[in-house]
């Protein structure tokens, strides 16, 4: 993939939101898609130590919000968003432009938290979505017209997270990768070692679940 | 379509992924089917709810320095191990390396001697030299300048050097750890190798100076 070079009137490209997820856009006639991150990561490969914090600090906050999604503890999340970037550190020479930069850092998360869920001395989930934490699943939803509403999202968020969590790994790591952190199921099934197909299945059986626990308040 | 088939659909249909063919068909299951009708309708705020949920956490400056820690001790291990493979020296200590080793096979199976016989002598004449050798540069002791007085091939081999050689002591990472490289400078004295062992003097037949 070639990188553009960098125009400071271009607007940065942010990481994935959720939208389609059958694949990238396809480029219009003459445009070259290119991936920003791919050259930050070309320049670390070329020894660039500056390029690696400003990989840490675009992916992190992502990576940190999905591990703990994923394990359900706070410290351990932590722990885990450091082995990421260790991994991505270790391995950077690995790393081929041809994908996706957010997909190969996301793979890494995933295959880290799922060995961490594998762990057998591994503890009960403490339950992080606790109303009585301050740092609580924000408000879902400024634009509510009433408190009822504003207070009826929070709950709903706050019972989402924990359904999310009970659900089983590979189910939650394919809703999580690919309704919150938006990889298309071709990444997601990349970063699962499974089918396009598969992830579909996936996804589906996990939004059935979470229709089924949260009826009350869909 | 019934209503399996078209519960799998939603997702897609939700997210406007769905061929038109396939929109069609859910379209018409769903004019006729009130439950599907709810199941589309709990799709949709299960994906927006979804959507709503924060993106990011917040990552403190802790967490971030603690990785960097990391990743700079990872960075100086790998470079440690990169010089090792990287020094020019490497490869020509190799090679000196399997020649001696190779020399020393044949010299040694020639005077009836095993190679692992051989190692477990030198290593415990290594054992024994260490604990002779003063930390300080090698010199002469005064019994061996007796010695060398009343037995030429004797002095030679306490004139010996008893430190590494300079490309071995600069590179230290480098010297492998076998018994023959401990002893690498006897090779210029082929003479006492083939003839002495650091045990025993040199047969009275076999000084080269009687040799002719």
């Amino acid at each position: 993939m070639r990188a553009e070079p960098e125009d400071p009137q271009r607007p940065q490209m942010s990481l994935p939101v959720a939208g389609p997820h059958t694949g990238a856009a396809p480029a219009a006639a003459g445009e070259t898609v290119a991936d920003p991150d791919v050259a930050v990561m070309l320049r670390l490969q070329a020894g660039d130590e500056a390029a690696f914090q400003e990989l840490f600090r675009k992916f992190s906050p992502r990576i940190l919000q999905y591990t703990r999604r994923f394990v359900g503890s706070e410290a351990r999340a932590e722990e885990l968003t450091q082995d990421v970037f260790v991994q991505v550190f270790r391995f950077r020479h690995r790393y081929q432009p041809q994908s996706r930069l957010a997909t190969w850092v996301f793979t890494i998360a995933t295959n880290l938290c799922l060995n961490e869920l594998r762990r057998p001395e591994r503890q009960l989930r403490v339950d992080l979505w606790d109303d009585e934490r301050p740092e609580g699943p924000s408000l879902p939803d400024p634009q509510a017209l009433t408190a009822e509403e504003g207070a009826s999202s929070r709950e709903l968020a706050r019972r989402l997270e924990t359904e999310i969590a009970a659900l089983p790994s590979k189910q939650r790591a394919a809703l999580l990768l690919s309704r919150l952190d938006g990889l298309a199921y071709e990444d997601v099934g990349q970063a699962l070692g499974c089918s396009e197909g598969a992830v579909k299945a996936l996804i589906f059986r996990a939004t059935q679940s979470l229709k089924r626990t949260l009826a009350e308040y869909l | 379509m019934r209503c399996g088939p078209a519960q799998r659909l939603m997702v897609a249909a939700v997210d406007r992924e769905l061929a038109a063919r396939e929109q069609e068909a859910l379209d018409r299951h769903l004019a006729t089917c009130a439950p599907c009708q709810r199941e589309m309708a709990a799709t949709g705020s299960l994906l927006t709810a979804l959507e709503s949920l924060p993106l990011d956490a917040p990552v403190s400056v802790s967490l971030e320095q603690a990785m960097l820690r990391r990743v700079r001790q990872e960075g100086d291990e790998g470079a440690v191990r990169r010089r090792w493979w990287a020094s020019p020296m490497a490869p020509v200590l190799a090679l000196a390396a399997t020649v001696v080793l190779a020399l020393s096979v044949a010299l040694l199976r020639n005077a009836g001697e095993t190679p692992a016989r051989v190692a477990a002598k030198a290593a415990a004449r290594t054992g024994e030299r260490v604990a002779r050798v003063p930390a300080a540069p090698a010199v002469p002791a005064p019994a061996t300048a007796v010695a060398r007085a009343g037995h030429p091939q004797q002095s030679a081999r306490s004139e010996l050097p008893l430190d590494p050689p300079p490309a071995l002591a600069a590179a230290p990472e480098l010297f492998m750890d076998l018994p023959i490289l401990r002893h690498l400078e006897k090779l210029e004295h082929f003479e006492a190798i083939r003839t002495t062992t650091l045990d025993q003097p040199p047969a009275a037949d076999e000084r080269p100076d009687e040799q002719g």
